[in-house]
């Protein structure tokens, strides 16, 4: 499920942390479907860089539910770069999403 | 699962019972006849502090320890590891029973909020129950709290409310007994208003701080398809967590006794029968300052210590030494007493502790202690800081306590002001088997101390005053005066009897006097008599001696006349 890296290497700074990322969902449900669909395609857009986004599907790995303490569906914790984010909900809201997940608002920026 | 059947209701026909889980929670069990309901959900609610996280755990290891029922704790307040060492505090090993797999602890400290973007449910936390819930096989879950819960997803309550019924919903299916703890909302029981569905059992549990003397309480507000006790009812956080101290646990069905013990006091054993009261009975001995209470307990423990018995005295308002002192002046040895190990004192100041704590320590002394006779002295102290509700229930259960446990429990009142003379002391009168109601009787410029039985069960006793005599001679009771001119006590019964007996002693003197006079009169004539009878013996003598004359007068004459009639019959010539 990885996109391809390709890390811009600016002379003189160091290189931006590749945005991983962790997508919780609850099986095939439409609206999990319609979640994945939609952070893919936001992340695509406002992340050419290349981001890491492992899905989880909650009921194929409750354990995993519990040691990262997820509570709701869709869950995105964004694990990197630092800090951690907690993001719940389908992602509808885009600009919170952007901000939260520190991405520049617009493709162009 | 195990199950408590419960009791049977009383009324006609077999009634089918709710089944209950128990909880293990020392008098929780019995105000709830049985424990929770199996296989539904129970909110606890309470403010932060109130017990609550640790009434479910409780209930968890409980079932997990004694009931084979494996419990899952989900928690949203404190850290893992700080559950962990706050109730291994109270014995219970949580990683121990972890390990065992008969619990399964999941907790979650929610950091900050988590941003929401967009629709979301509460699917990851079904989810994550219910595999909890699976790889242990548990039948008990307890999820801590509602509170935490919210406060990751504050912006959004209504989705969480309708999320949390489903999980409910999904609880009850899978037969699940859970213990939800929510704090207290302003004027909700569960500020997001789960109650309703959650009304199969709800249990609130307080902590009040009233005059800086904190006291816990817990009350079943709803158990749907069960009786349960009704009362708040107080509990405490002791050696082995939650305790609850229910009225009802000891029931009305202890053993009775025959038996009496003599109260010490002369004359009040007389008053009241004259045995003296019930062994395992409760005395209650109330009045105004000064009236001698602690005199009349210190004496039923003196008559308890002379039969070789055991005595716990607690004392809320003298030290020992002082309670020892004060009874010597009466000649009541107590200090005797304590070096043979008869009397045990504990004194202690009433807002030391909280109510509940008393009534715990006070159990824990006589269970050491093993006394036949438990003095209270006086059980009013305790409501300082407490409401005369709290106190009397407080009361009510170490009156039962003791009485099931065969002792005789003696507890004095003080009366405060002037109210009725009769009036209920912390209502726990009704409660008590004697009741003896020590007065001052002010009248003619002095005090004098004056004792009723006001009451006392299953025996007959005097209704009337007596006079309480408190000296160096020790403590008796006698007789006031009654006369027509009311009831005397002190100088005006001594006068009174002075009275009395310059009277007697008046009407004996004019009996005296006229017996005499009589004797005099008996006397006057008896020598009248005398004289009356010597004279009529001169008479007597002389009339005889005149008669005896008269008769020898006339032997003489008839004598002559025949001596000469013989004389003429002789011939001359025959004279020889």
């Amino acid at each position: 499920m990885n996109s391809p890296s390709s890390p811009q290497a600016g002379e003189g700074e160091p290189a931006p942390e590749l945005l991983q990322l962790m997508l919780f969902i609850s099986g095939a449900s439409p609206a999990s479907t319609r979640s994945v669909r939609r952070l893919r395609d936001l992340c695509d857009r406002h992340c050419p860089s290349g981001y890491d986004l492992k899905i989880v599907d909650i009921y194929q790995q409750p354990e995993v539910v519990a040691s990262r303490g997820v509570l709701a569906v869709p869950t995105l914790i964004k694990e990197r770069p630092l800090p951690v984010r907690v993001l719940i909900g389908d992602f509808t809201d885009e600009p919170r999403v952007l901000a939260a997940l520190g991405l520049p608002t617009s493709k162009d920026n | 699962m195990v199950a408590n059947e419960g009791v049977h209701v009383g009324g006609g026909g077999r009634r089918l019972m709710l089944p209950k889980s128990p909880t293990g929670i020392a008098g929780f069990d019995e105000v709830t006849v049985g424990g929770l309901p199996t296989g539904r959900p129970t909110l606890v609610s309470g403010p932060p502090g109130s017990g609550k996280s640790l009434f479910a755990v409780q209930f968890l290891v409980y079932g997990a320890v004694c009931c084979a029922e494996p419990g899952v704790f989900l928690g949203f307040e404190a850290s893992r590891a700080d559950l962990v060492a706050d109730v291994s505090a109270l014995g219970i090993d949580l990683d121990g029973l972890e390990q065992d797999g008969r619990l399964l602890v999941d907790t979650q400290s929610m950091g900050r909020e988590a941003l929401e973007t967009g629709e979301w449910d509460l699917e990851a936390l079904m989810v994550r129950l219910s595999w909890a819930v699976e790889k242990i096989g548990a039948k008990r879950v307890a999820i801590d709290s509602l509170e935490g819960l919210f406060a990751a997803f504050g912006s959004n309550p209504a989705v969480i409310r309708s999320e949390l019924l489903r999980l409910f919903g999904w609880l009850r299916d899978q037969g699940l007994t859970t213990v939800i703890t929510g704090e207290r909302g302003g004027d909700t029981l569960a500020r997001h208003g789960m109650e309703e569905y959650l009304s199969d059992c709800v249990v609130l549990l307080d902590h009040r701080v009233v005059d800086e003397v904190a006291t816990r309480r817990l009350r079943v507000l709803k158990y749907r398809g069960s009786m349960h006790g009704r009362n708040e009812y107080p509990f405490l956080i002791g050696p082995d967590g939650l305790e609850v101290m229910p009225i009802t646990s000891l029931g009305l069905a202890g053993q009775v006794s025959n038996e009496r013990v003599s109260t010490g006091v002369a004359g009040l054993d007389e008053m009241l029968g004259g045995q003296g009261v019930f062994r395992a009975s409760s005395v209650l001995v109330s009045g105004t300052s000064g009236t001698g209470k602690t005199t009349i307990a210190a004496s039923f423990a003196d008559a308890a210590c002379r039969r070789g018995e055991s005595v716990l005295f607690f004392s809320f308002e003298e030290s020992e030494a002082e309670v020892v002192r004060n009874m010597a002046s009466v000649s009541l040895d107590l200090a005797g007493w304590i070096e043979r190990g008869l009397l045990h004192f504990h004194c202690e100041r009433p807002t030391t502790l909280g109510l509940e704590d008393h009534l715990a320590s006070m159990r824990r002394l006589v269970e050491r202690v093993a006394p036949t006779l438990v003095v209270i002295d006086p059980v009013s102290s305790l409501s300082r800081g407490s409401s005369v509700l709290d106190v009397s229930a407080m009361l009510m259960r170490q009156i039962y306590y003791l009485k099931a446990a065969g002792i005789t429990a003696v507890m004095t009142a003080l009366n405060e002001g002037r109210g009725e003379l009769e009036r209920t002391e912390m209502s726990i009168s009704s409660l008590v088997d004697t009741w003896l109601l020590a007065i001052t009787i002010a009248d003619t410029g002095e005090r004098n101390r004056g004792l009723y039985v006001l009451k006392s069960r299953g025996m007959a006793h005097s209704n009337q005053v007596r006079e309480f005599l408190l000296s160096d001679q020790g403590v008796r009771l006698v007789p006031v005066f009654i006369g027509p001119e009311g009831v005397l006590t002190g100088s005006a019964r001594a006068a009174q009897e002075a009275a009395e007996r310059a009277v007697e002693l008046g009407l004996g003197q004019e009996a005296s006097e006229l017996a005499k006079a009589l004797e005099h009169r008996r006397k006057a004539v008896e020598t009248h008599v005398d004289s009356l009878r010597a004279d009529f013996g001169a008479e007597e003598s002389l009339s005889q001696r005149l008669i005896a004359t008269s008769k020898a007068h006339q032997d003489a004459l008839r004598r002559g006349r025949l001596e000469q009639g013989r004389q003429r019959t002789e011939t001359p010539g025959a004279d020889r």
